[in-house]
């Protein structure tokens, strides 16, 4: 579903990901592992289409992400993404901020998600009137509000005590469980109990 | 709307907005309105009481020309001539005011001035204007080296007279040595004062004689004060101007995470940019109209204040208010699509975070 080829990254003259070539199959709980400074986030973002790679390719479903040509679409219609701090816009409500990213024949989604994620007494309440926990669920359900095929997730309990860090994993393992691909990109150990599959990186390269 | 939550959700940087941009078209209203308004009274003034202006040849200002005011008596005998009148302008200190404007005129031109009190002056005799009345309560004023008798207090819609005294013109000619400034023409052929003019040229070879319409256009004081207002007023605009675009600049600048969220949620440029357009234009419009009712107001009061003396008058073209609008909109739009497209084109997650290693 995923192939990664020879893709590598600078930041201006530093080079963080070298010449990396891979495959994620569809489906599954994929942990990219990995120190502060490892290259992970930097591959995640790549692979979700949010940074275009200094050089290399990436293929999602045989399509060369370059090749593309509504990226915005594609990103709204297939790619889910959950940063370590939520980044929801502060003046839209919780139910705003989900129907900012939902397709318009997804919108009936909304109140079903924040049901099932227990935020919809939530949902016209506004990101600085809610707790962080309660956010990184808001950020999640409009990550899931267009049942994209992938899901990309930065950290996403990084800012988060441990009750709600073990929600959250629960919430995305139960959507890898139902087919969605979930890439969880941590240094947080406690993912390695949901993943299918690791990749560890160390120094912008595959170990 | 996206557009509208934006603004109110962010009030601090709505009003910060909305404030600079009230500012700066405040400031452009105004520099430019009190320079038209400068030379639209002096040119009322000269327009509306005569179709000929006479005065000194060679001399371009009417403060220091000098006409023989018995050439009237040889004036009054050409053919189409209704009626001529002999003027001295002049500003000296009256009394505490450190400046005022003093009109002598010839005794037929006083009903020019309105009276609401008192009568016109006789020899050693003044009217003041209401707005220079409002600063005396005495009987008499020192005008000069001389004090003449307050006869009386008169109104005119010229905030130049308001502000000034009138006199006879033989006292003016002794305070300004001088026997008139000019001598206005007024002719039973309006239409066609060509031929008088000549006629009147030709009576004495030490005046210019042009239309009053004329005089106005070419009249060296005028262009000055527009030359410099307009200086002084596109420099005050391209401020505004440039305050308003840096100001829509920082704003959108400061926003780039927002369009980087949603450009990572899907969101297209267009998108994005259609609602800060629509934000922007909700801004510039209502704080440009705030300004134009502000600016209206000031103008207004601006003759009845009393410090002023009625001197500082403005007027507010529908010209300069739509070129100040179309300005307005294009310099904020221009301060906030350009930075935004830019954004655009940039990864979402370098928006965001400036990078993710």
């Amino acid at each position: 579903m995923i192939k990664v080829s020879h893709v590598s990254h600078f930041y201006g003259e530093e080079q963080v990901l070298f010449d990396l070539s891979f495959e994620i199959k569809s489906g599954g709980f994929i942990f990219l592992s990995g120190e502060s400074g490892s290259g992970k986030s930097t591959l995640l973002c790549i692979l979700s289409t949010l940074l275009k790679p200094s050089s290399g390719e990436l293929l999602i479903d045989g399509e060369s992400v370059d090749k593309i040509k509504n990226l915005d679409y594609f990103r709204q219609s297939k790619v889910g993404f959950v940063f370590q701090f939520h980044y929801l816009i502060n003046y839209l409500s919780v139910y705003e901020n989900i129907a900012l990213a939902a397709l318009e024949d997804k919108k009936h989604n909304i109140q079903i998600i924040l049901k099932k994620l227990g935020i919809s007494e939530l949902s016209t309440r506004y990101p600085n009137e809610i707790s962080g926990g309660q956010r990184q669920r808001v950020a999640l359900a409009r990550a899931l509000v267009n049942e994209p095929k992938i899901i990309f997730a930065d950290e996403p309990t990084g800012s988060l005590d441990s009750k709600n860090s073990t929600i959250v994993y629960g919430l995305l393992a139960e959507a890898s469980k139902n087919g969605t691909t979930v890439v969880v990109a941590s240094h947080d150990m406690q993912i390695e109990n949901y993943a299918t599959k690791i990749i560890r990186l160390k120094d912008g390269q595959i170990l | 709307m996206i557009s509208l939550k934006a603004l109110r959700k962010n009030p601090f940087k709505s009003l910060l907005i909305f404030s600079s941009i009230t500012i700066a078209v405040m400031a452009i209203f105004l520099i430019s309105s009190v320079s038209q308004g400068v030379i639209g009274m002096y040119s009322k003034m000269i327009k509306t009481d005569g179709d000929i202006i006479i005065t000194q040849k060679g001399i371009s200002d009417t403060f220091f020309s000098n006409v023989d005011i018995g050439l009237i008596q040889k004036i009054d005998k050409l053919k189409s001539v209704a009626s001529s009148y002999g003027m001295i302008v002049g500003a000296s200190p009256i009394g505490h005011i450190p400046i005022a404007g003093i009109y002598g005129t010839t005794a037929n031109h006083f009903s020019h001035y309105k009276l609401s009190k008192g009568e016109y002056p006789k020899d050693g005799e003044v009217i003041l204007g209401a707005n220079l009345a409002k600063q005396f309560a005495t009987r008499s004023v020192n005008i000069g080296n001389k004090r003449f008798k307050i006869s009386g207090i008169f109104s005119s819609e010229i905030g130049f007279e308001e502000g000034g005294v009138v006199m006879n013109i033989e006292d003016a000619g002794r305070l300004f040595n001088r026997s008139a400034s000019f001598i206005l023409v007024t002719t039973d052929l309006p239409n066609n004062t060509d031929s008088i003019v000549k006629e009147i040229a030709l009576l004495d070879d030490e005046v210019e004689v042009k239309t009053t319409q004329n005089f106005v256009k070419e009249y060296n004081q005028f262009k000055i004060i527009e030359n410099s207002s307009l200086v002084i007023s596109t420099l005050a605009f391209a401020m505004g101007l440039m305050g308003i675009a840096s100001v829509m600049s920082m704003i959108v600048n400061s926003r780039k995470e927002e369009f980087g969220i949603m450009r990572a949620l899907g969101k297209s440029r267009f998108f994005i940019i259609k609602n800060l357009f629509f934000e922007t234009l909700i801004m510039s419009v209502s704080a440009y109209l705030f300004a134009l009712l502000l600016s209206l107001g000031i103008l207004a009061m601006l003759p009845h204040v009393e410090m002023l003396q009625g001197y500082v008058n403005g007027t507010l073209s529908l010209s300069t208010a739509i070129y100040v609008l179309a300005s307005t909109l294009f310099m904020a739009l221009l301060g906030s699509l350009v930075p935004a497209w830019i954004a655009s084109k940039t990864d979402p997650i370098l928006l965001i975070n400036q990078g993710c290693a």
